[in-house]
């Protein structure tokens, strides 16, 4: 299953950023894919990049109807929001642990030896104010010196951005270095920060501050699929909580809202406790079905 | 099958093609086909 990830991973961000013909045709792709959003955080002025960034996406789309000319048809952004409903319903936080090229850099910085740490818990909750504050309330009330709303999110926060939109950007097109000012220093400054936390910790972009795993971990507890625990089985080794990348105790913690759903417990589970497969109703406790 | 998940998808759906028929995808292609300066980090 890991070796099935990573190259399901490798893949996934490889075939999202087969735009190579950037560095002599125009500096990003604008052929008709990019209609489509990526299922993960993934910028869409990388240069290689074919898709959009669904964050980015969703930003523009409520930033928009602040200047909505009389007579014009809203853009509230319901394919995007339906479009990443539709996955969170069906397969939750799965995309993160599989198809997001943020995260697939985020594991690889974590294969760097060096001490590991744990992530301080409550810095979990962290991401839902990214979501409500950066994606929704700010790109519709904060207006910029022209009156407009702003992704603030990509503007002020996002290391993807940084890494694979600005910096490729910056080397590519040289005369975009006289604009740089305080929002690029800003946004370096967290990659960076964020890049030396991924190789002490893991996932640390997506524990704490990722809008989009935030937005699919509220359906975690009613998607289709789920992980599936078998009590009986289990011996409480703990071998599970080992090696899970965002500190899931999967055996204590059903449908968990950090579990990207990597599958890494089901190949460190020795004793079949754990599965994956569609999620089953659940039957009513003993004492409800002996009074019926 | 759980019927909450089941309705979900649906409503997603709906609001799926809601949205390409209200435009989003112009929209968004419109989006992606400019480089993002904000991704930059201008200003």
């Amino acid at each position: 299953m890991v070796a099935l990830r990573w190259l399901i991973q490798t893949v996934v961000a490889l075939g999202t950023n087969a735009y190579l013909l950037f560095p002599w045709g125009s500096v990003i792709y604008q052929g008709p894919l990019k209609a489509i959003c990526h299922p993960g955080l993934h910028c869409y002025s990388c240069p290689a990049a074919l898709l959009s960034c669904p964050v980015g996406a969703v930003q523009n789309f409520v930033a928009s109807l602040r200047y909505l000319t009389p007579g014009a048809i809203p853009h509230l952004g319901a394919m995007v929001v339906g479009y990443l409903g539709f996955i969170g319903t069906l397969v939750g936080r799965l995309p993160c642990g599989w198809l997001c090229p943020f995260g697939f850099i985020q594991d690889l910085l974590n294969k760097i030896p060096s001490p590991k740490f744990n992530l301080w818990a409550p810095l979990r909750w962290l991401k839902y104010g990214v979501l409500v504050v950066m994606v929704i309330l700010m790109p519709f009330f904060l207006l910029d010196q022209y009156g407009l709303g702003q992704p603030w999110f990509c503007k002020l926060l996002c290391p993807s951005g940084t890494l694979v939109g600005a910096i490729p950007l910056i080397a590519l097109k040289p005369q975009l270095w006289t604009t740089l000012g305080f929002y690029f220093w800003n946004k370096f400054t967290i990659m960076v920060v964020i890049i030396i936390l991924a190789v002490l910790i893991s996932r640390p972009f997506c524990r704490m501050l990722c809008p989009l795993g935030a937005f699919y971990s509220l359906f975690s507890r009613m998607t289709l699929v789920q992980l599936e625990f078998t009590e009986g089985n289990c011996v409480e080794c703990r071998a599970c909580v080992r090696v899970c990348p965002t500190g899931v105790s999967p055996y204590q913690q059903r449908d968990s809202r950090e579990c990207i759903m990597c599958l890494k417990c089901l190949d460190a589970c020795h004793f079949q406790a754990l599965g994956f497969g569609l999620r089953r109703p659940v039957p009513p406790p003993k004492e409800a079905r002996s009074h019926s | 099958m759980p019927k909450k998940a089941i309705w979900l998808i649906i409503l997603f759906t709906a609001l799926f093609i809601l949205g390409i028929n209200t435009g989003d995808l112009e929209y968004l292609m419109n989006l992606g086909n400019t480089i993002c300066l904000s991704c930059i980090g201008v200003g």
